[in-house]
Formats: structure tokens, sequence, C-alpha cells
């Protein structure tokens, strides 16, 4: 019985399961977030799977990621989302599907497109690794932040700049 | 098996799901929100590689965070244009923008 | 001596061109001043001809060949362009110009009142070119060209009044009988190419090829019946005779110029000057000498009963065209060409005689006419000539012609003299009826305007005696026993045929015609029914021009029509069907193109995944076959 050998293999390590548990999570929370007819259910939904996805990236000894995961997406973009909905039509709700041979298509195309990406996966093969990010994480990261990357460090600050003066401009109220 | 392949595969899955709700989902905040899925699943990758890849290092966590940094500034206009179009157009349908047709 | 007017021969068929272009540009803005260019280019063509001729009939006149316009070049072989001046082209020039001329004059008048009268003048100086180019031509191709392009003139004159159906089908029926000539001769002119040596087609070199015997045999007479074929399509011998009668729907004046000098001419011409060809093979001369007897006759019997004054006329041409052919199958080349230039006078003068009558009568049914002669004294006097010309009596110009074929006849073929004899006896006869009934008695008309009939203008009139005075003399030029034409064209010293005997008969056979005719239309002391009510049917056979048009219809006509239906419908539902096929198919991509040009941003998303599934699916797959191979 390999299978149950593997089974109780994988289930013997505690971060496996927690994998487990932060996989199931995260998947479940984002197909609720396409199943939910109200809009904002949605958007809780999908809050579920980001926070998940913060912990499997503790998971993989990303602790500074999964923080500011947890801060941006988690919190920020999502409450973002929600005033969005609030300022636009909140009221409307998914209607069923309209158009079967698109929907039909999409379907397909996305079967497919899993289904090779899931070969490759398989067909791949990846050295085990003994690398350590856990200790000190935070401060490796700001390290290397502000000594290699530097440059797209400043150039993201200017970025976001731009983009929080766009968002105002785009969305100011026309006055006249 | 490798570890990595778990993380991999779902982030294929959390990936494809982002992509249909991309696809067919009418509302746009939602839409908006589906890219945002397909982002998480591409940061998802990038950090298990940074962990399991070939050369492990800390790039690939930087790099998710410049991503994260990206998403954030795409959603902020992301909205904004949003709101507007709502405004003159007082829909927030996608299948109502089709102006690319002209 | 120099060749001097030769060498510009090349500007007698440049005039007509160039009044053929000016009249285009000017269009129908200048119908007061159109005929004027008309008759002065042709005019300054009759001149440069004149000289020409001249400078040939002079002592020593030498044959001038210009040829150095290389047109087709292909490896060692060269076809040039060029002109070529001998006496038989010479005097061609000089009837056509002439002949040409008279008609533009006449149309003057004719055509006064047609709103479209320089376009028709612009056709005629088309159509005197082509002729005039086809007869300088150097080599056969050339001809050819030439050759064609009188056969569109024709369609465009005889279909002038396109607004007649009749006039509409006649058109159609001389390009399309014509064109059945042409291909024969186009088949003639490929095996000649094919054969001769060198590929040289130039006339000179075609002569001396069939004259040194380099061509002959088989090959020779298939090559001269090929050329006949085409001169029979375009000279209307039997059987492709039936286009000429049917071209009478064309203005009177054009059937003057196709009857006397261009379109029929022309297939005579080809034959005279393609004539080493002929003189290669014995057989083919039989077969030309024939058909010339049988068409002479044929059309004679035709012509005995047909009740419009231009269709008697008509078949008179052929009848007289199957003398000329006659007389070049059994070897009288002079005697043809001498017949052809007589033959072009007063068949002219006739044509413009009853064209002056229809001009005045509106009416061609000559059994509706009557009595003109003290109304129309010019028209009938003339007449009266050019009558008396074509039946062969003596002095006038067609009884020198025409016994100058009997004679040659007499000598060598029996047979075919007595033919052409009896022809000279019917060709009197239906001329002696025609000028009975449409000048003399009472008048028979229906419509008033017969009462006050009057003669033409002068601008009509001065042409019809021009050729009458030529109907009389032309036949000086060569009478029997100085035969200064025949030694002139050939060259060399001809051979004497001429009898006294057969004079005597000629004129007895043509007094005797001309006798019957009076009596039974003149005078009428033999009721004009004697024959007609005692053998019906031979009157119906002439009258329906012993049913070829319908033999035609049934055996070839309607056979075609059925299979062309056949092809429509294969065009129709086959072909068409494809084309349209394939229009729908592209409209369908178009539609689907469309459909996907929705302006719906997740369609567009979509069609991207699906092709970047494609590619992926395209590329794993291609790894895959290279791991497993």
């Amino acid at each position: 019985m390999q299978w149950i050998d593997n089974m109780l293999g994988f289930f013997g390590s505690g971060s496996n399961i927690m994998f487990l548990v932060f996989a199931l999570l995260a998947i479940g929370g984002a197909v609720f977030m396409i199943n939910f007819t109200k809009v904002v259910h949605m958007v809780i939904s999908l809050a579920v799977t980001f926070i998940s996805l913060a912990g499997i990236y503790i998971l993989l000894q990303a602790e500074f990621v999964a923080v500011v995961q947890v801060l941006i997406y988690a919190s920020a973009i999502t409450i973002l989302m929600i005033f969005g909905i609030v300022m636009t039509n909140h009221q409307e709700i998914e209607q069923p599907l309209a158009r079967p041979l698109h929907q039909v298509l999409v379907v397909i195309g996305i079967l497919a497109f899993f289904g090779i990406v899931f070969y490759s996966v398989q067909q791949a093969v990846f050295p085990d690794s003994t690398v350590e990010h856990a200790v000190n994480n935070t401060e490796k990261i700001g390290m290397q932040l502000f000594s290699q990357h530097v440059i797209p460090f400043e150039l993201m600050s200017a970025l976001l700049t731009v983009a929080f003066i766009g968002a105002i401009i785009i969305a100011k109220r026309e006055e006249e | 098996m490798n570890v990595i392949a778990s993380y991999l595969i779902l982030a294929a899955i959390l990936f494809c799901i982002g992509l249909y709700g991309a696809l067919t989902k009418r509302h746009a905040i939602i839409v908006l929100l589906s890219v945002e899925l397909m982002l998480n699943a591409v940061n998802l990758n990038l950090v298990a590689f940074s962990r399991w890849g070939i050369v492990p290092n800390l790039t690939g966590q930087i790099f998710s965070l410049f991503n994260m940094t990206i998403a954030a500034a795409e959603v902020g206009v992301g909205i904004a244009i949003l709101i507007a179009y709502y405004r003159s157009r007082g829909s927030s349908n996608v299948r109502d923008m089709n102006s690319l047709k002209r | 001596m120099e060749a001097v007017y030769a060498q510009y021969a090349w500007l007698v068929p440049l005039f007509p061109l160039i009044a053929f272009l000016v009249l285009l540009a000017i269009g129908r803005t200048a119908n007061r001043s159109g005929p004027v260019i008309g008759v002065i280019a042709t005019l300054a063509s009759f001149v440069m001809a004149l000289l020409v001729l001249f400078e040939q009939t002079a002592e020593g006149g030498m044959a001038y060949v210009w040829n150095d316009l290389e047109w087709i070049r292909a490896g060692d072989f060269v076809l040039a362009m060029g002109y070529e001046v001998n006496p038989l082209n010479a005097l061609m020039l000089v009837i056509v110009t002439f002949v040409s001329l008279l008609v533009n004059l006449y149309s003057m008048g004719y055509m006064k009142d047609d709103p479209r009268i320089t376009v028709f003048f612009s056709y005629v100086a088309l159509f005197t070119f082509s002729m005039l180019a086809l007869v300088i031509s150097e080599n056969i191709v050339q001809l050819y060209i030439f050759w064609e392009l009188v056969g569109v003139c024709s369609f465009l004159l005889i279909g002038f009044w396109y607004t007649k159906p009749e006039a509409k089908a006649a058109a159609k029926k001389a390009f399309i009988v014509t064109r059945i000539g042409d291909v024969g001769l186009f088949i003639g002119i490929l095996l000649l190419v094919w054969n001769m040596p060198g590929h040289a087609i130039d006339f000179t070199n075609i002569g001396n090829a069939f004259a040194s015997g380099d061509i002959s045999g088989g090959l020779a007479t298939l090559i001269a019946i090929l050329i006949f074929i085409g001169a029979v399509g375009k000279s209307g011998q039997f059987p492709l005779h039936t286009w000429l009668p049917d071209a009478m729907e064309g203005p009177t004046p054009i059937s003057a110029l196709i009857h006397a000098a261009t379109m029929v001419a022309a297939g005579v011409y080809l034959v005279a000057r393609t004539y080493p060809v002929f003189e290669a093979s014995e057989s083919a001369m039989q077969v030309v000498a024939i058909v010339g007897a049988f068409t002479a006759i044929f059309a004679a019997l035709i012509a005995l009963t047909q009740t419009d004054i231009k269709r008697v006329l008509a078949y008179s041409t052929v009848s007289q065209l199957g003398y000329m052919m006659l007389a070049l199958g059994i070897g009288a080349y002079a005697a043809g060409i001498f017949h052809l230039f007589t033959h072009a006078f007063f068949k002219a003068l006739l044509f413009l005689a009853a064209g002056s009558v229809i001009h005045v009568l509106h009416e061609q049914n000559i059994f509706k006419m009557g009595g003109l002669m003290g109304k129309m004294r010019i028209t009938g006097w003339t007449f009266v000539i050019g009558a008396l010309a074509l039946a062969g009596i003596f002095p006038f110009a067609g009884f020198w012609s025409k016994d100058a074929i009997l004679a040659e006849a007499y000598a060598s073929h029996p047979v075919l003299f007595w033919v052409a004899l009896i022809t000279a006896f019917l060709t009197a006869f239906y001329m002696a009826r025609l000028f009975f009934l449409v000048f003399t008695g009472q008048s028979r008309a229906e419509s008033s305007e017969a009462g006050h009939a009057h003669e033409s203008p002068l601008v009509m009139t001065l042409p019809m005696i021009l050729l009458a005075i030529f109907s009389i003399g032309a036949g000086f030029f060569n009478i029997p026993g100085s035969d200064r034409l025949a030694a002139w064209l050939t060259r060399e010293a001809p051979e004497h045929h001429a009898s006294v005997l057969v004079m005597v008969l000629s004129n007895v056979f043509a007094l005797a015609g001309i006798l019957l005719g009076w009596l039974m239309y003149g005078k009428r002391t033999i009721p004009q029914d004697w024959l007609s009510a005692r053998a019906t049917w031979l009157y119906r056979l002439s009258y329906r021009k012993f049913y070829i048009d319908e033999i035609y219809d049934y055996v070839i006509v309607r056979p075609l029509r059925v299979f062309g239906y056949f092809l429509h419908l294969f065009d129709e539902f086959i072909v068409d069907g494809i084309v349209r096929l394939t229009a729908n198919i592209t409209l369908a991509i178009g539609r689907a193109g469309t459909r996907l040009q929705n302006g719906q941003l997740q369609t567009y998303g979509l069609v991207s995944m699906l092709g970047l599934v494609i590619l992926a699916v395209a590329f794993v797959g291609w790894r895959f076959v290279i791991n497993a191979g």
C-alpha cells in the first residue's frame, strides 16, 4: 500500500498539514468568489484567499511578504474594492450566464491551459534546497532592497505617486 | 514528487480560477478582483521558487513585493476609472463597455 | 527610275487615320465641319495614290519595299513592319481612295440629317485607313491585322443605325460569318510561318518560296485553301455569302464602299496578293475557280427574284466577285484584277444611284417604285450606264473585263465558260428587271412622297456622274489586243486569249437578257408571273435564297444555340456557383470576424487565451514528440 505510506509520510509533517489547510482555504475562497451572486460577498470571500495565501508564505519562510500580503491585499485592496462597489451600483447582482458558447470556450481553454501547466510541473525536476530564509528575513530583505534593488525601489515609489495622483484626477467629480 | 510542485499546482489552480472570473464575470469590480487573484497566484510562484527553486535566494520575495506594489497601484487606478465610467454611463457591467468596437 | 512617290506611299493610309482621330476627338460638336475633314483627308489620299500609280505606270517603274520597322524579335526571327508598293497595290490604292472619296462626297448629302454624321465619317475614315493599310502591307501578318480591322469597321458601319434590330443582327452576322473565314486565314498564316524557310512571311519571300517549289504538294494546297477560306469569308463567296446581302441594313453609301472598294475587294486582293501560293497548287486553283463560278451563277439566280433594290445589287456583287474568283482560279490573274477595277466603278455607281432613289422615296421595295426616269434624270441615266456596264454590253467597262474573263475561261475550262456565260445572261436580265421596274412605267408607290420625287442634290449626283464616266471609259485600259494592264500588272508579256466569238456570244447573251427583261417588265408582253406561276417551287427557291439561311439556322445556329444553352447552364450553376460559394465563404468569414470584433474585452481575452493554449499545446506536443522519438 504505497499510497497509504505516502499519505502517512505527508501527514507526518506539521507543515504539510498546515499547507493543506491553507491551500484548501485559498481555493475555497476563490471558488466561492466565483459562485457568490452578491458582489460584496465575493470580495469578502476573496479576502479569505488572500489571508490563507499569507499563511502559505509563512510556510515558505517569507514572513515579510506574508505581512505585506495581509497589509496590502487583505486590508487595503479589499477595502478599496468595497469602496468601489459602494460608489458604483452595489445593488447589482451577478446575472446567470447568458453566452453559452463563450462560456464553453472559456472552460475548455482554461482546462487545456491547466492541463499543460500541470503536465509541465509534473515533468519538472527541482533539486532539494537547504536554504534558510526564515532567520532575520526582514533584515535580509531590507539589506537587499536598499543595496541591490535600490533603483527599482525608488522607481516603484515614483510609480505609486503617479498612480495616486492619476487615480485622484480620474475619479474627481467634474465640477462643471 | 517535490515539495514545490504542490505550491505550483496550487498557484495554477488559483490562476485558472482567476482567469475564469476575469473572462466570464459581468461586474467590472469582480473582473478586477479576479485579476488580483491571478496576480496573487503569480506571487505565490515567485515566493515558492525563492524557497525551493533551482537557485533559491531572496530575489523572488523582493520581486513579489514589487508585484504587490504594482497591483496596489493598478487597483487604485482601476477603481478610479470604474468610478468615472460609472458616473458617465451609469453602469458597471463589462458587457456595456464595447466602445472598442468603434 | 528611282521610286520617289512610292517612298511616301505610307502617307496614303495616314490621311484617313488622321481624319479618324480628329473626328473622334471633336466628336458630335462638329456635325458641319466633320464631313469636310473626311472629304479632304480622302482627297489627299487619292492625290497621293494617283502620284504613286503614275510613277508605277511610268516606263521602268519599280516596286518599292520598305520594312525597316522592327516589330517582333524572337531569337533569330525578326518580324518587320513596313509597306510595299507594286503595280497591283498601287492600282488598289487608287480604286480604294477614289471610291472612298466619292462615297465621302455622296455621304455629305445622303447623311446630312443624321445626328451622328461625324461618327459616321470617322468610321468611314477608319474603314478607308484599314483597307489602304491592308493593301500596302508588306507581310501577311500585318495584312491580317488590317484585315481584322476592316472586319471591325464593317461591323460598326453595317450596324451604324443600331437602333434598328435588323441592322444590329446584320452587323453581328457580318462579323461572325467573316470570322469563320478569318479563322481559316489565320490557320493558313500559322502554317506559313511554320513552314516558310527562315519563317519569313513577307510577300516577296512567300512568292519566291512557292514559285521555286520550296513548299509544294499537299502543304501548298492546304495553305492555299486556308487562305482562300479567308477570302471566301470576306468576299462573300459561297458558302459564306449570307452576310453580304444582310449588310444592306447599313447606310447605302456604306454598301457602295463595302461592295466596290473595301471589304469584299479585300478577299479578291488577298488571293491576288498571295497568287504564287495558289499557282503552286493545281487543285487549289481548281477549287478557287469552281467556287467562283458556282457563286457567280448561284447569286445571279437569287438576284432574279429579290424585291429589295439593294439586295438585288448585293447578290449581283456576290455574283461578280464569283467572276473575279473564277478568273483568278483559271489563271487569268490580270483579268480578275481588271474586273475588280471596273466593277468598283459601276457597282459603286449602282449603289449610289440606288441610294439616291432610296433617299428620295424612303422605300426599298422595287415593286413600289416605278416611273422615276422623268423625275430623276441624272440618277436614271447614271443607273442605266451602271446597269449596262454590269450586264457587260459593248463598250461599257464591264464588257471588257467580263470578256477578258470569259475569253480565258473559253480557252481553258469550257464548262466554267458556259456557266459564266449563263450568269452573264442572268445578270443582264435582273439588271433590266431592276431598271424597268424602278425607272419606267407607272409609279406604284404607296406613300405620298413619290408624287413629288425630285433629283438629289449636286453633292450626291456629282459622284454618280464621275463614276458613270469611269463606268464607260475604264474598260479601255485593257482592251483585247493591247493588254496593257495585264502586261503592267505581271510585268511580262501576257498570252492572248481574245476571241471574237466570245465577244459576240457574251453580247448576244447579255442583250437577250435585257430584251427578256424589257419584254417582261418594260413592255409587259410577257406576263411577269409567266415562270413563277408555272414553276412555283423554282421561284420560291430563288426568292428564299435557296434556303441557305434557313439551312444554316437549322444545321449550325440552332444546335450551337442548344449547346450554348447547356454551356450557359453550366456557367450559371457550376461556374457561378463556385464563384458564389467563394464569395459566401469569404462573407461568412467576414461575418465571423465582425462578430469577434464586438468590442467585448472578455471576448478578446478569450481569443488571446485560446491562442496561447494552442501555441502551448503545439509546443508541448512538439516536445513530447521529440522526447518520445
